[in-house]
């Protein structure tokens, strides 16, 4: 089973911060190396603080007691929590089931001299169509001390991932795209109101998995990433049983306050899950904004 | 606005039979003079039978062209090939038109509710509409309610204050804010229900009572006007005032890093284009200065709520500094007891504690430079979501968000109103 597999790799540091699920490599290397391409200019948008680095050295301690508990009300522990969400959600989420951060219950950090730093949370998620909440979660969230953003590395495994059962509304889903005479597609999700269509619900959802995968990548203990908008998506002709579409989506980093712009491809099936076969960065400017009064009710 | 294009698109298609299948409504984003030319070179073709909402006049602004149907393939072959954006922002517009005769009919009933009773508070509102809704209320309570001009924004418009009171001179007051950053609009729209509540709880609900019959309540409900006719207009997500910076093309400052506190430091930006960019100087925008001059010439302001959202947050000062407020200790019970308050409702949880800590170190905010005049109570909210939705909330959460908001703030107000100093 899929998700078995997941916890098993999920129990050990994924390298370079790749993530090793999918089958497709090549197309996987190819949205790694966009998104590398990328960070330069995403680095110039984050601002990763000096004063904040220079607190976090301050507190920096004695090896002999490597561990510091955390305040679960504080950002270092509300930053990495989000960060294991994204993860959680691109490893196990789908156009049915999608997962926020509900409570966190527990967060240390160590540091690791050369390294960087390792935060471990134990956190409560809730699954937004169903409302279950999963209540134990672990993770462990390393990020790397590196010049250009890199990836933070993360194991994270939920007790009770499998009883949130979706499989279902994901296999009729997927058959009702498949049969549909025309391709799917839709802009501003949600309109200026809150409101989404009620077909395009799982279009939002699979816009927040596969934007999922892009804020984990993006993220550092300088970030908060939430998915603001889906700009765009557009079913794509798919070759094979995976169902492809294309997606403009807005990003808001809670620190910096900026609204980013990203352009991906996601391939989806119920049995493979999601995966984003490419993606990059859209320069500040290049998309209007999501409009404002929108013409519909 | 919209209502009249569609009207008009309306009366059109009654009058001449007209229909629309297939048409559609581009939105074009020309990035230069050059690409305005040549839009003006289309608009010159007559047989295309093209129709400009929004004419080409400028780069910086959207031209929106109704193309029909047997149009659409050479118009767009045109953009594409002269690399000009756009997008579609009516895929049909017959199926449009279809539909705004349902809404217009449906509006055109609500339009007879001339009363803050019949006002829809469970939906997203413009900024004529809030203004005027703020008049009616005036009008229908005008013994407890006034309104105040406190000043005018960068592009002229009035900022409006409403008082709360039952006479007295300067007595003690509470102060409440939303919509300071203009793309967080379950603020605005709670502060208009939070108004409402007031007025109608005076008189009813005991505490309510009590603490009008000593203190005076100003509620600010458009604190950022300029910002907040920019997300109706041009981009939801708009955060900053809409002033322009000198010697660059970005505009607007965040007028939550403008205050005189920390100015500059670490947790802003000096960067115009940056949506943390603390401004020139402090106190640069109206908007914070308005609020900045109002405050130091009342002199007996007691509390400050400042209302934002997203991320379900209760904070009070500092955002500047770790050094911790002296009255820390007690603004931290505070904040406790007013987000259990809050979560009684619908089990909404929220986290608190100082700025610096819980979300980020800021420079420049606004409840630090309160709490530093004096002023103790002084909180920030940040209402829901924690990320779903995030500022664009559905409609439909906005009265619960409102209601269960209403029960923190009562909690700080009874405390301020409790505690004198």
């Amino acid at each position: 089973m899929r998700w078995t597999l997941w916890i098993v790799l999920g129990l050990f540091p994924l390298v370079d911060g790749h993530p090793t699920l999918k089958t497709d490599q090549n197309s996987l290397e190819t949205a790694d190396a966009a998104l590398n391409h990328q960070n330069g200019s995403l680095n110039s948008v984050l601002h990763l603080d000096d004063m904040e680095k220079a607190a976090l050295e301050t507190t920096r301690d004695d090896p002999a007691f490597p561990m510091k508990e955390l305040n679960t009300s504080h950002y270092p522990a509300t930053r990495a929590a989000k960060v294991a969400q994204h993860y959680l959600n691109y490893h196990h989420g789908s156009p049915s089931k999608w997962f926020m951060v509900h409570a966190i219950k527990k967060a240390s950090s160590e540091d690791i001299p050369e390294v960087g730093k390792k935060y471990h949370i134990q956190f409560s998620v809730q699954e937004q169509a169903t409302k279950e909440i999963v209540g134990n979660c672990t993770a462990e969230i390393l990020f790397r001390q590196t010049e250009v953003q890199s990836a933070p590395e993360v194991n994270c495994t939920c007790d009770d991932l499998l009883k949130i059962k979706t499989s279902d509304a994901d296999h009729a889903l997927y058959h009702h795209i498949k049969h549909q005479p025309e391709p799917m597609a839709g802009m501003d999700i949600p309109d200026s109101q809150g409101n989404i269509p009620k077909e395009m619900e799982p279009l939002w959802y699979l816009g927040g998995i596969g934007a999922s995968f892009i804020m984990w990548q993006q993220s550092n203990e300088s970030t908060l990433y939430n998915m603001a908008h889906v700009h765009s998506v557009k079913q794509l002709n798919s070759e094979n049983d995976l169902l492809a579409f294309e997606y403009v989506v807005l990003l808001h980093d809670m620190v910096s306050q900026e609204i980013i712009h990203w352009h991906m491809q996601v391939a989806w099936n119920p049995t493979q899950g999601v995966k984003v076969t490419q993606c990059h960065l859209l320069p500040k400017g290049t998309m209007k904004q999501p409009s404002a009064e929108k013409h519909k009710i | 606005m919209k209502g009249v294009i569609f009207f008009s698109a309306l009366l059109v298609a009654v009058f001449s039979q007209k229909i629309f299948v297939g048409d559609q409504v581009l939105r074009i984003a020309t990035k230069d003079v050059e690409q305005i030319t040549l839009l003006k070179d289309l608009e010159e073709l007559e047989h295309l039978e093209l129709d400009f909402w929004k004419g080409p006049t400028h780069p910086d602004f959207p031209t929106d062209v109704h193309v029909p149907f047997a149009s659409l393939q050479a118009v767009k072959v045109f953009l594409e090939s002269n690399n000009i954006q756009y997008s579609i922002m009516i895929e049909d517009l017959q199926s449009m038109v279809e539909e705004e005769k349902i809404q217009i009919s449906r509006s055109r009933s609500t339009e007879q509710m001339r009363n803050t009773n019949s006002f829809d508070y469970a939906s997203y509102h413009t900024l004529d509409e809030i203004y005027s809704w703020m008049d009616m209320l005036v009008s229908e309570q005008s013994n407890l309610v006034s309104k105040i001009h406190i000043g005018s924004t960068f592009e002229n418009r009035p900022i409006y204050v409403l008082k709360f009171s039952t006479g007295g001179t300067k007595r003690p007051a509470i102060w409440i804010d939303t919509g300071i950053h203009s793309c967080e609009w379950v603020t605005q729209a709670s502060g208009i229900w939070m108004a409402k509540k007031l007025a109608t709880d005076y008189g009813k609900d005991a505490i309510i009572t009590s603490i009008l019959n000593e203190m005076d309540i100003f509620i600010e409900i458009v604190t950022n006007p300029d910002g907040f006719y920019f997300t109706h207009t041009q981009n939801r997500m708009w955060r900053k005032t809409r002033s322009i910076n000198s010697g660059s093309s970005c505009v607007g400052v965040d007028p939550n890093r403008n205050w005189d506190v920390g100015f500059g430091g670490a947790g802003a930006s000096s960067n115009p284009c940056s949506e943390t960019y603390h401004g020139s100087r402090a106190n640069s925008e109206s908007e914070v200065k308005s609020i900045v001059d109002f405050v130091k010439s009342h002199g007996n302001f007691k509390a400050f709520i400042s209302i934002h959202s997203y991320s379900q947050m209760l904070l009070y000062p500092y955002g500047y500094t770790k050094t911790p407020a002296p009255d820390q200790q007690e603004l931290h019970n505070l904040a406790k007891k007013a987000t259990d308050a809050l979560s009684t409702l619908y089990g909404t949880s929220y986290r608190y504690g100082n700025i610096i800590n819980t979300i980020y170190q800021a420079s420049g905010c606004t409840i630090d430079w309160t709490y530093n005049q004096g002023i103790k109570y002084s909180y920030t909210f940040e209402l829901r979501d924690t990320g779903r939705y995030g500022f664009i909330l559905p409609a439909n959460q906005i009265i619960p968000t409102a209601q269960e908001t209403w029960l923190a703030v009562k909690t700080i107000m009874e405390h301020t109103y409790n505690n004198p100093y």
